[in-house]
């Protein structure tokens, strides 16, 4: 029995989880009830370095214990974007945990993201103790140029779509009422190909689509670089494909969600970490690279009057480079009807997205780099209306696909 | 005399008379098979191109990068184009067992051996289909990947992939067809290799100082992960 499962993700970061143990165990500490917890160790590879290295740091003062999580080998041949095959067969064998010790609450943190920050770790429980709330997100205060794709995508079009203003809805550490477990348990997802790539989405969508009562809570997070993190465009076909493969199977909801709600957040905001090198003229060169070589790709998905912007985005001077947000917001519902509809294979379709990105992130970086940092933020919330107010626009299409009139079908 | 000339004369009547009246059932059978093969094939085609209108054939076949439509434009699209060939297809078969009718060695002979083909000839056509989707798709795989990773001349690459993959299914197309069967591939093999030599010599000399660069920017990046920009 214990009143909360504490669940590490762990592939081979065997000091940072326990580094984590031990500041899962500073939370507990100050919580002010006494409160029984199980900490339990998911290893994606078989491995007892992680769950010793937190036996040793723990000693006596928790329960401990570990699970092995195998998955089959066909997993491992498609690496995920989180750097993790096999993660929601993780996930799955926390929550059943947690489940199985009669758990009122879960808390799923990644070894490789989460830091040793006992302050940010009680502001995951805190919503769940109060039963505020029954799913609790994590917002990390990440500089605006970081995690972009996030910025430029997922949040706008996670955002419009379903209603919820959740900051980060592919984070890796969050936390789970007893109720929100039962319901999402029984899933078939859990052992599917396409759950491993994105089984944080699919929660934070379940839980916000299911009528649940979602918080967020700001939780500090480190940025880390895997050896084998991903290419850009392998990142954005994974996570893209799964928004828009998660919106054919959710239509029913989203077109009927309109404006955006703001969600229960818990957590002052917390210093924003210096922004990295980047230089946007690079940016602004693969999107010309890109402009002039994937036009007859383009062609399959945006109607003629986005085609003529972006041609002329293509020849516009660096100093007045600016992607419009109506026209980014509608290139990404265009390409959502191309994936619905297949026009082409849709990992190309995926992939060709890449220029038009960079430029939207080439624009944004050109606009705010040298503001402070809450312009980015602005331009960011800016962005999210835009992506709100077009949403008719999508809602029109994808009721008559025979709308959807790229430059390719109008000869 | 004039009564042997008479005889042989008759002979010669009764046996021509007689080969008319053997050959010409032939000839009426060639005809009635003719004339059923044509209007089975009139049929055919008219059926074979109103279902595929009625699909969206030539969209869907763009799809299956076996062309847009444009491309087909000059035989009046794709399904025009199967139609026609359907239709045609119906017409040699209805002649070849026309032939067989008449009962004449050699035409038989032919229709035997054309009919012998057939399967090699199918074959070859699936190879061919097969080849056209795998060379588009595996173009615009190279296009879309090269313009993704920065490489320069990627529609060079692309365009190159395409041809490639286009020929080796053209000569395996022409092997099944028995046409060439030593000479093609002798011909691609020289061809291949010399071109693999050349893109080696030009690879490895032209890349050379771009690899060196690479390498040392691999390494200046692992150095400065710190400031490394995370799209995710």
């Amino acid at each position: 029995m214990a009143d909360v499962v504490v669940g590490l993700t762990t592939s081979d970061h065997a000091g940072d989880a326990g580094q984590l143990a031990k500041a899962v165990r500073a939370a507990f500490d100050r919580q002010p009830e006494s409160i029984r917890w199980h900490l339990l160790v998911a290893n994606l590879v078989p491995d007892a370095t992680a769950v010793d290295s937190v036996r040793a740091e723990l000693g006596t003062s928790a329960e401990v214990s570990a699970v092995n999580v195998g998955h089959p080998a066909h997993h491992s041949l498609v690496m995920p974007y989180h750097g993790l095959p096999g993660r929601a067969r993780a996930v799955h064998a926390i929550f059943a945990e947690a489940r199985a010790r009669q758990a009122a609450a879960c808390l799923v943190l990644d070894a490789r993201s989460a830091t040793g920050s006992p302050e940010t770790i009680a502001r995951l429980l805190e919503p769940l103790r109060t039963r505020a709330v029954q799913f609790v997100a994590p917002a990390y205060p990440r500089h605006p140029f970081n995690g972009a794709l996030v910025h430029a995508i997922v949040y706008p079009l996670f955002r419009a779509l379903y209603g919820a203003r959740l900051r980060w809805p592919i984070g890796t550490d969050y936390s789970a009422s007893a109720d929100f477990m039962d319901a999402v348990l029984p899933h078939p997802i859990w052992d599917s190909e396409r759950g491993q790539l994105g089984i944080d989405l699919w929660l934070c969508t379940t839980a916000v689509c299911g009528g649940f009562r979602v918080g967020e809570a700001l939780v500090e997070r480190r940025e880390f670089f895997e050896r084998h993190e991903l290419s850009l465009s392998t990142a954005l076909a994974q996570i893209v494909g799964w928004l828009f493969e998660d919106m054919g199977t959710r239509a029913a909801v989203w077109q009927r969600i309109r404006g955006s709600t703001d969600v229960v957040r818990v957590g002052e905001a917390l210093r924003l970490p210096p922004a990295p090198k980047i230089d946007p003229a690079e940016l602004v060169e693969s999107f010309r690279r890109g402009h002039r070589e994937l036009q007859e790709v383009w062609a399959e998905v945006l109607p003629p009057l986005a085609t003529l912007q972006w041609r002329r985005l293509a020849s516009a001077p660096f100093e007045t480079f600016r992607v419009e947000d109506a026209l980014w917001a509608r290139t990404l519902y265009d390409f959502a009807m191309g994936h619905r509809l297949r026009v082409i294979a849709r990992d190309h379709l995926l992939r060709s997205l890449v220029p038009l990105y960079l430029a939207w992130l080439a624009s944004f970086v050109r606009e705010t780099r040298h503001a402070p940092t809450e312009e980015g933020e602005r331009r960011i919330e800016q962005l999210c209306l835009v992506f709100e107010t077009e949403k008719p626009y999508l809602i029109s299409q994808w009721r008559w696909p025979e709308r959807f009139k790229p430059v390719k079908f109008r000869r | 005399m004039w009564e042997q000339v008479d005889a042989i004369l008759r002979r010669a009547m009764i046996r021509t008379a007689e080969n008319v009246a053997n050959f010409l059932p032939g000839i009426v059978g060639l005809m009635l098979i003719l004339l059923v093969a044509v209007v089975v094939a009139v049929v055919s085609r008219r059926l074979v191109l109103r279902a595929l209108l009625g699909m969206h054939f030539d969209q869907r076949a763009e799809r299956w990068s076996l062309g847009a439509p444009g491309d087909w434009q000059a035989a009046g699209g794709l399904s025009a184009l199967i139609a026609r060939v359907v239709m045609w297809a119906i017409l040699v078969m209805g002649l070849l067992a026309g032939f067989s009718a008449l009962d004449a060695t050699l035409p038989e002979a032919f229709a035997r051996t054309i009919f012998r083909y057939i399967p090699n000839l199918l074959a070859a056509l699936a190879i061919l289909v097969l080849g056209t989707m795998l060379s588009r798709f595996l173009a615009r795989s190279v296009l879309i990947g090269a313009v993704n990773l920065n490489w320069p001349y990627a529609h060079l690459w692309s365009t190159g992939v395409r041809w490639l993959v286009l020929i080796v299914s053209w000569v395996m197309a022409l092997e099944h067809l028995e046409i060439g069967r030593r000479t093609l591939p002798l011909a691609f093999g020289i061809l291949f290799g010399g071109v693999v030599f050349a893109a080696a010599l030009a690879v490895g000399l032209g890349f050379k100082d771009v690899v060196s660069r690479s390498i040392e920017r691999k390494w200046r990046d692992n150095r400065e992960s710190a400031d490394k920009l995370s799209h995710v």
